[in-house]
């Protein structure tokens, strides 16, 4: 390294450690020199540039800090609050839209969703389908005949015992409805579905068949079965 | 309960907000521009502070957050450099030397009148204690181009303190 070279990288880094600006320093009292009159400038200069921070920065940012904390906390509660309220606010709404559906309507959209209880043929004990109504509240006087499934299913907010009664002429649908009640007696066709709904009792009796030939022996069952003649 | 991140951006605050401010200060050239740009870095910083892997590295890792920051509010052009080997290097005299003035406001004075692209490497040397190479990734520039620029920094620098005009002779690029 040169004088030259020296002080070009003098002006660059005065602090410099290069193994080679060190050697030359060492050499040449001139450069070595110069360097000293460079350290005092770079003092200088940091001392002059040490604008002093205002009072208590240190503080006043970590104040910043707890109270963006504390509003990013509010905002999630907020949020999650808000989201909560909506959350119910729209489970209410369908619920409501839910409601405000015919019966029949939620029935058929019912069976669509097991449409395979259709297809069962082998006939289920008189037990089960007592139980099942009795899971109910309810009491049969007798078990029709020919029946070849049951199940307690929820349709929307209601409750129900939905059975299959196999026979000549096709499967028929019922769905006994126990917590409402229908206000008239009517036969209905949906989505290629014949139907009836039967206010029986507390609930209400819906059939849906392919073929509703055989409504009214089943709907005379039911009432029998029901004690509700 | 104050958790172990707390705890560090706690400490990283109060040990660095005033190099921060200084820093700031210089960057901007306005106090309370300043005291804001060091809140706002502090702020994003607690939430990368994941990403600090060294200690040791933090004030430079801040002083980038800061100077995006910055960057984020004042869009500024990329300066020119030219290359530190094309540079004349007059002989000092003792006129040129602050502590002949004894006025560090001379020297803030001088330091408000520098060109924004000698003062910025500048400030990241002798401020935040980057060297060349570091200064040369954070400004997205070569070392070599660094180099020339605080050389030259420092020459005008001492111009304006002594109003000589030899810096006049460095060589630019062609």
């Amino acid at each position: 390294m040169n004088c030259l070279d020296f002080r070009r990288r003098l002006g660059a880094e005065p602090h410099c450690n290069d193994a080679d600006f060190l050697r030359h320093r060492q050499d040449c009292p001139g450069c070595a020199e110069a360097q000293a009159r460079a350290l005092a400038f770079e003092q200088t200069l940091r001392q002059a540039l040490a604008v002093p921070p205002p009072a208590e920065l240190a503080e006043a940012v970590l104040l910043a800090h707890a109270t963006r904390q504390q509003r990013l906390r509010r905002v999630y509660r907020r949020g999650a609050l808000l989201a909560l309220a909506a959350s119910l606010v729209l489970a209410f709404g369908i619920g409501l839209r839910v409601e405000a559906r015919p019966l029949t309507d939620q029935a058929v959209e019912h069976l669509r969703a097991e449409a395979v209880t259709l297809t069962f043929t082998q006939p289920v004990t008189a037990q089960a389908v007592r139980d099942a109504f009795a899971s109910r509240g309810l009491a049969l006087r007798e078990v029709p005949d020919g029946i070849t499934f049951v199940a307690c299913c929820p349709m929307g907010r209601h409750r129900t015992v939905h059975l299959v009664m196999s026979g000549e002429g096709g499967a028929v649908s019922v769905i006994y409805v126990v917590d409402v009640r229908t206000g008239a007696r009517e036969d209905f066709q949906h989505g290629g579905w014949q139907g009836r709904s039967v206010p029986l009792g507390a609930g209400t009796l819906i059939l849906l068949a392919q073929d509703g030939s055989r409504f009214d022996a089943v709907e005379r069952a039911w009432r029998a079965a029901l004690d509700a003649r | 309960m104050v958790s172990s991140k707390q705890r560090q951006f706690d400490a990283l605050v109060r040990s660095l907000s005033g190099d921060l401010f200084r820093y700031a200060y210089w960057l901007c050239g306005d106090e309370a521009l300043a005291h804001d740009l060091v809140q706002e870095t502090f702020l994003r910083a607690w939430r990368a502070l994941d990403d600090l892997r060294e200690t040791a590295a933090a004030k430079a890792w801040l002083i980038t957050i800061l100077r995006r920051e910055h960057a984020r509010l004042y869009e500024r052009k990329t300066p020119q450099f030219t290359s530190v080997d094309e540079i004349d290097v007059p002989e000092e005299r003792g006129a040129h030397l602050p502590e002949f003035s004894g006025e560090e406001n001379l020297i803030r004075n001088a330091m408000r009148r520098l060109d924004p692209k000698y003062r910025d490497p500048l400030l990241l040397q002798v401020l935040g204690g980057f060297s060349c190479d570091e200064i040369a990734r954070e400004l997205k520039l070569t070392p070599a181009a660094v180099m020339t620029q605080v050389f030259r920094a420092r020459q005008k620098l001492k111009a304006l303190l002594g109003g000589d005009s030899r810096e006049g002779s460095v060589h630019e690029l062609p």
